[in-house]
């Protein structure tokens, strides 16, 4: 019990990651996901040499622990003459990490729309810019529902890995609190509360998106 | 074992889905050697009296005798059977299914030999030597080791068949065999079927083809909502039958 | 780049193997057990699995890792650390079989089930023999994503100070002072080892597909 009160008293120091966690994950998802929306459209069309190379490098990315990628912007970029602080070589990394995986989300449901709509937005004089953003994007995304779900919830976990690079946030500021007053049990179960909050919310808000896709006759069934 | 008793002896059958009765006091006995139909218009519950048969569906009330043995519920007349003795009862009996339900990870020769080999513990060269030659009788010996999903719809009933027979069933019990095959394979699976019973096997049949229930039964009964309203054999059924619901059903259906 | 550089590369590669190739065995074992367990219906048992998978989903690896790790002594027990990193990942990668699992298990079509029942199997037989192996077929291709995830999730363990594929690029470059090369030797190392997953779930995607169950 005493434990417990030693948590709340320093309730503050890890609200204080946690809002940092949140920052960080709001902020890179958003990002992300606009960067694959950007990435997605290069990938549109013929597929010539830049765009396949494109592909690969996405699919490297994507195949790629998310540590170790930091470690390179972190660690490795210095050598070549490019320094980030940690903070900034997290948040570049967990844009440009789930980007990747949030175009492939959309590539997979771009594949699947039916050819007939951008043939008809082409006929009724759209450029390929506008029809993409305002005919195909708008049904990739609601398509794909319980995939995004998944990937942000990710992209919230992956913020942990940045308390290794010294990033101050949830898992570190348990961790802060835990070892200098002893209480590993209620200082994490905090953290992991939070954590599973936060996630509870993400399938909430897409779950309400699911349902605003359905009544537009385009879920992801 | 007494000759005279039937080999399916149904009692006072009731059963509801949700607060519908959809059974209401079904009686109804299958002698030994007997093709008998079961016709009903959709939704006159003739499937879920077939489906109670082998405890597929749970009948609120009644009894169901399968040569002579209650299935269902234990010999003290309260107590509900545990899986392993429904399965051991069920054993006894055989169903073909509308939508053929073979086992898509099996060849045809192992959808065949399974129950055999593994619920009746017959040794696995007698199984394939009787399940080749089942095969054959059905006509389906050229595709013995072929999967399912190379198979027609027709194919996959004979195949079914095959696998009902396997069991030597004391009765097989169809349920509308024929309903999703496309017409031109209808009639392979039911000259297999006539063939059954001019063998002299115990075949329940519940279906829609009027004429093909006429020529190979040798009893046909009218379920009509949730009771068996008619009883007779088919030419008397067909040509002058005693209620007038039948002849409503027969209008309609000539 | 030396034979040392390499050996240590390797080294970290083996015990980021072994940690996760445990930990991927008793995943799926332990995930199907629990799929199991929940289809068994027993009232409490099933909420309760319910809220792990939940909480355990959402869970950062790093996080439950370091948990385990500092609550361990807590309560008095003086664990190896391999064996908490082997009990975190198997923590973490079972609740995310056990989904996989259970929806394996709620789509299984009912007709084969009926027509096993209506040839007197009982219900073990009818596990064994037909629910179960074609389970396993539609099963795989997830299971071996998963697979692929954990390893990607494996640098966690170096939260706990084993010397893992990632640790080890740290600790060379901390040496030397030229942090890319091992990381970049590292890096190529994950490409390889999750790409071999990769390919393998292409391998199981196509063979599931191609029994059309």
């Amino acid at each position: 019990m005493q434990s417990w009160l030693t948590v709340w008293s320093h309730a503050d120091h890890i609200l204080l990651g946690f809002a940092n966690t949140l920052l960080l994950f709001l902020l890179a998802s958003f990002l992300a996901f606009v960067t694959a929306c950007c990435l997605v459209y290069l990938l549109e069309g013929y597929q010539n040499l830049p765009r396949r190379g494109l592909r690969a490098l996405l699919d490297l990315l994507r195949m790629s622990p998310f540590l170790i990628y930091v470690y390179l912007l972190y660690y490795g970029l210095p050598e070549a003459g490019i320094r980030f602080d940690a903070w900034t070589a997290g948040i570049v990394a967990l844009v440009s990490y789930h980007a990747c995986y949030f175009a492939e989300i959309l590539r997979a449901a771009r594949a699947m729309l039916p050819q007939g709509q951008a043939e008809s937005a082409q006929a009724h004089g759209y450029t390929p810019f506008g029809m993409y953003r305002r005919i195909l994007l708008p049904q990739m995304i609601l398509r794909s529902g319980p995939l995004f779900g998944n990937q942000l919830i990710c992209c919230l976990k992956d913020t942990a890995f940045l308390s290794i690079v010294t990033v101050f946030e949830l898992t570190a500021a348990a961790n802060d609190v835990q070892s200098i007053y002893f209480i590993p049990m209620p200082a994490f179960i905090t953290a992991i509360a939070l954590y599973w909050i936060v996630s509870l919310g993400i399938e909430t808000c897409l779950r309400l998106l699911g349902r605003l896709a359905k009544t537009r006759g385009l879920s992801y069934e | 074992m007494n000759d005279n008793m039937p080999v399916i002896d149904v009692r006072g059958l009731r059963k509801s889905f949700a607060n519908v009765e959809v059974l209401k006091g079904i009686d109804f006995q299958v002698q030994r050697g007997k093709t008998v139909s079961v016709l009903g218009s959709s939704g006159s519950g003739k499937s879920t009296m077939l489906r109670c048969i082998n405890w597929l569906e749970q009948p609120d009330s009644g009894s169901i005798h399968i040569t002579g043995e209650r299935i269902g519920i234990r010999a003290d007349g309260k107590t509900p059977m545990s899986g392993r003795e429904l399965a051991h009862m069920r054993a006894r009996t055989a169903m073909v299914f509308q939508s053929f339900n073979l086992w898509p990870h099996l060849t045809v020769l192992e959808n065949v030999i399974e129950a055999p080999v593994h619920v009746q513990r017959v040794a696995r060269d007698e199984a394939i030597e009787r399940a080749r030659s089942l095969l054959h009788k059905v006509g389906m010996s050229h595709k013995i080791d072929a999967y399912p999903w190379t198979l027609s719809g027709g194919q996959k009933q004979r195949v079914a068949i095959a696998r009902a027979l396997a069991m030597s069933p004391e009765v097989i019990l169809f349920d509308e065999p024929t309903s999703a095959l496309d017409p031109e394979l209808v009639g392979e699976v039911q000259s297999v079927m006539r063939t059954l019973a001019e063998d002299g096997f115990t075949m329940v049949i519940v279906t829609h083809e009027m004429d093909f229930a006429r020529a190979i039964s040798h009893e046909v009964v009218f379920i009509d909502q949730g009771l068996v309203v008619e009883r007779a054999e088919p030419e008397k059924f067909f040509t002058a039958p005693d209620t007038d619901r039948v002849r409503q059903f027969l209008g309609r259906y000539r | 780049m030396d034979s040392s550089f390499w050996s240590e590369i390797l080294g970290g590669a083996w015990i980021t193997l072994w940690v996760s190739g445990i930990s991927i065995a008793l995943g799926i074992v332990l995930g199907l057990g629990m799929a199991m367990l929940r289809g068994a219906r027993i009232p409490l048992l099933g909420q309760i699995l319910s809220l792990y998978v939940s909480v355990v989903r959402a869970t950062p690896l790093v996080t439950l890792v370091l948990f385990l790790f500092v609550a361990a002594p807590s309560l008095g027990w003086d664990i190896d650390r391999r064996i908490i990193a082997v009990a975190a990942m198997t923590i973490n990668t079972t609740a995310f079989n056990a989904e996989i699992w259970r929806s394996a298990f709620s789509t299984f079509p009912r007709d084969q089930i009926e027509a096993a029942k209506a040839a007197g199997m009982t219900q073990d037989l009818m596990l064994r023999r037909i629910i179960l192996p074609q389970l396993v077929i539609t099963s795989l291709p997830g299971l071996v994503n998963e697979m692929s995830l954990l390893v990607k999730s494996s640098p966690a363990i170096a939260m706990v100070g084993l010397v893992d594929l990632t640790r080890v690029s740290y600790r060379i470059g901390a040496v030397t002072y030229e942090p890319l090369p091992p990381i970049l030797a590292a890096g190529a190392m994950y490409l390889l080892i999750i790409g071999v997953l990769v390919w393998l779930q292409r391998m199981v995607d196509r063979y599931a597909s191609r029994l059309a169950m």
